[in-house]
């Protein structure tokens, strides 16, 4: 079987929440050993954001979780104990990576900033990804994806266009963004490692990364002074375009029309009185008639009727549908892993479809510190007693200490 | 920490060949971190003029008829391409043929809905890949229609992805001998990003609706004194958060309590509302970082061009334009080497091709 491109590369992840997660469940996937570390007293909030009604162990059944830290390991370990701050020192000489999203100062409050991290493993590679970076004048800022969002410039640009409000995507779109951007970092720092014999400190501002997926808006606004225009659904550059909405309940299908020519066609094929009398209203009229015409038809019918014709055309898909959707079924998106707590559900792959090594999730995402004896004892060598001696002192455990909402 | 290290991806020779966002996005990271990338021109430019200010600094920019592709395809040691599927096979670079002949090279290919399967022959733009990845279901007003997030989100994450992917398919190369073929489907970078809402969907069968600028009272925006505004509290923040307020009304069980709170979002809603109304961004933003809690301002990017913190940590790239000097994101994250581009005119193949030996 072809090997993973990160088969053999150790990472220490710190990382909590949505961000530095979605990055390492990448590279757990790309064939990276991931060692999940977490503390009994400050594990990773997602555990315990939504728990599942009347479940024991709530912080071991969390879907949320659970999804975006598969193939990782589990390994508590209290930081800001003594203890835990030695054995994860202990930890690093074994990892190529270490990678964090805390707050900016969090790390070097620990102890544990680059300097230190390099005196235990002199070519360690740590990536950073606070909100606004480790230096700066924002840097003490907090933020989570939606305030990221808004810092970086994206959320100006997003509105329906007649009530000059500003929008936040529906997701907390900054932290898988910057995750992806982490995990390109990872693998640019070990490129530049194996050529230089050095490591790296990548210092990644969540919103810095936002900001990229935006270029152009820049070069608008330093050129020519412009602010973002809201357009809704409408893009300039096509002939026209929209959402309708189609049979059933808050079922919608986006359609571009690219040319003339092809809204011609889906007229002919819809339908619809494709004569328009030209000027600035015709968009409405097209809004008008595309929206009257779909109104009792099947999204999913419509969609494969212009696709087929090779107009671009796409189903809104919500969080279900798209589970049911026969295309990414094909694609083998979704797999279904095995967890001693919960049923099956479909989680998705990684976008990296390598076609020939072909990245598999493997494991469910750990119990609360179920490698613990694997890593401490088996890794680093630890006796029996030493790590009784952790768990005495709280440094690891297997249940987080007062779990409440949040 | 070292001064300016070395770039990481010197002497890497990429391809670039389709030219739409994603490929060019992709390609100018890798660009910037120093490989030596060549765009091969496509027949009808679809990146608007900003856009090619923003995508293209960096890369020599070729004419090459199919011979010339050929030879450059033989020399690189990734291609990135996003035209639909077979047309790279169609001009006779078929990405498994050209692997089988060597099998370091990485390929990755850039589609709305990837290279099989029932809909990759399904034309797309950018806001019908973005319906179909989800996103859009949760964005906007649930009484409204569905709204596409700014710019061309769906596009750049197919870029965000296929740089990724390229350098760890890249890497694996380097230490295993073998590169791949990276099959990114547009569709697929952004259906595994649907927050809790996707894994929701798929463990209780329940389905999350849009809901606006206010997933709740505590996780929303606002208009305020002089634009809008936002907070994402936590359990943990919300002491901070309501004290900031100063209401006493929120000492009540109805608020403090996060299981009574839904029950009285919009009750809570109003007096955020009134609250941020009268302030300024620069004012929420002090009282957020001084409380530590999460609070944001929307800002433009004619805003940030200014923005103190971007411009003491280096983040804008300039670039000469004949409309004048442009300022554009630069390195997406510091600790790398990163060169910034200077756009240059399209050559014909020619002038590249000595310098383009062809790779054993």
């Amino acid at each position: 079987m072809k090997r993973l491109p990160l088969e053999g590369i150790r990472v220490a992840d710190l990382t909590m929440m949505w961000a530095g997660p979605y990055a390492t469940r990448i590279l757990a996937e790309m064939g990276a050993e991931v060692i999940k570390i977490e503390s009994p007293r400050a594990w990773d909030n997602i555990r315990t954001l939504i728990p599942l009604p009347g479940v024991d162990e709530p912080w071991n059944s969390s879907y949320y979780f659970n999804d975006y830290n598969r193939d990782k390991k589990s390994l508590t370990l209290d930081l800001a104990h003594p203890l835990g701050r030695e054995t994860f020192l202990r930890l690093v000489p074994h990892c190529d990576v270490v990678i964090e999203n805390y707050r900016a100062d969090v790390l070097d409050n620990l102890r544990l900033g680059y300097d230190v991290l390099r005196q235990a493993r002199p070519d360690i590679i740590l990536v950073s990804m606070a909100g606004y970076g480790k230096t700066g004048a924002e840097r003490s800022h907090v933020g989570f994806g939606p305030i990221i969002e808004q810092m970086s410039g994206l959320a100006s640009m997003t509105g329906y266009g007649d009530d000059g409000v500003p929008f936040k995507t529906g997701i907390s779109y900054g932290d898988p963004v910057a995750g992806k951007a982490a995990a390109a970092a990872v693998a640019l720092a070990l490129i530049a490692r194996r050529r230089t014999g050095r490591g790296a400190c990548i210092d990644l501002a969540q919103r810095e990364v936002l900001s990229s997926l935006i270029g152009e808006a820049f070069v608008a606004a330093s050129l020519r002074g412009e602010r973002p225009v809201h357009r809704g659904n409408r893009d300039p550059r096509w002939f026209a375009q929209g959402v309708y909405r189609c049979a059933g309940e808050e079922q919608w299908l986006a359609v571009t029309f690219r040319t003339r020519g092809e809204w011609e066609r889906a007229a002919a094929l819809l339908g619809i009185d494709p004569a328009l009398p030209g000027g600035p209203a015709d968009h409405d009229l097209i809004d008008a008639r595309m929206s009257a015409a779909l109104a009792d038809r099947d999204p999913q019918d419509v969609f494969e009727l212009l696709a087929g014709a090779g107009i671009p055309a796409g189903r809104v898909l919500d969080t279900v549908t798209i589970h049911e959707d026969p295309h990414l079924a094909a694609r083998r998106y979704w797999v279904e892993l095995p967890h001693p707590r919960m049923h099956p559900w479909k989680q998705p792959r990684t976008a990296w479809r390598l076609r020939e090594a072909d990245p598999w999730p493997r494991r469910h995402a750990p119990l609360f510190g179920e490698h613990n004896d694997e890593i401490l004892r088996g890794l680093l060598g630890l006796t029996g007693e030493q790590v009784e001696e952790l768990r005495r002192e709280g440094v690891i455990g297997n249940a987080p200490v007062n779990p409440g909402v949040g | 920490m070292e001064a300016s290290p070395s770039l990481p991806l010197d002497g890497v020779r990429v391809l670039e060949i389709g030219g739409g966002i994603s490929a060019a996005f992709a390609a100018r990271w890798l660009a910037g971190f120093g490989a030596d990338v060549v765009r091969v021109e496509p027949d009808v430019e679809s990146l608007s003029p900003d856009e090619a200010v923003y995508l293209l600094p960096g890369k020599r920019r070729v004419r090459a008829d199919a011979a010339e592709l050929a030879a450059l395809a033989r020399a690189a040691d990734i291609i990135i391409e996003d035209g639909p599927p077979g047309v790279l096979a169609a001009r006779g670079l078929d990405p498994a043929a050209l692997r089988d002949e060597r099998p370091a090279l990485v390929v990755v290919s850039i589609t709305p809905f990837g290279q099989d399967g029932p809909y990759a022959a399904c034309p797309a733009t950018n806001i019908t890949a973005f319906a179909m990845g989800g996103i859009m279901s949760l964005t906007g007003m649930h009484q409204r229609e569905p709204l596409v997030t700014g710019g061309s989100q769906a596009l750049y994450l197919g870029g965000l992805d296929a740089a990724g992917a390229a350098v760890t398919a890249y890497f694996g190369a380097l230490v295993h001998g073998e590169g791949d073929w990276v099959d990114i489907s547009l569709q697929e970078c952004m259906a595994g990003m649907l927050e809790l809402y996707g894994p929701r969907g798929a463990y209780e069968g329940a389905v999350s609706i849009r809901s606006g600028n206010h997933v709740r009272a505590l996780w929303g925006l606002y208009p305020c004194a002089d634009g809008y505004a936002g907070v994402c509290a936590l359990e943990r923040q919300v002491p901070a958060l309501f004290s900031l307020i100063g209401d006493p009304e929120l000492d009540e069980p109805r608020f403090r309590d996060p299981l009574e709170r839904p029950n009285h979002d919009d009750e809570l809603q109003a007096k955020l509302y009134a609250w941020f109304g009268e302030r300024t961004k620069a004012e929420l933003l002090e009282l957020g970082v001084r409380h530590r809690v999460p609070i944001g301002a929307v800002v433009t990017p004619l805003e940030l061009l200014d923005n103190p913190a971007l411009l003491e940590r280096g983040f804008f790239d300039t670039v000469d334009t004949p409309a004048g000097q442009a300022r554009i994101p630069g390195r997406p994250f510091l600790g790398l080497g990163w060169r910034p581009g200077a756009l240059a005119d399209p050559v014909p193949a020619a002038q590249i091709l000595p310098r383009w030996s062809p790779r054993p």
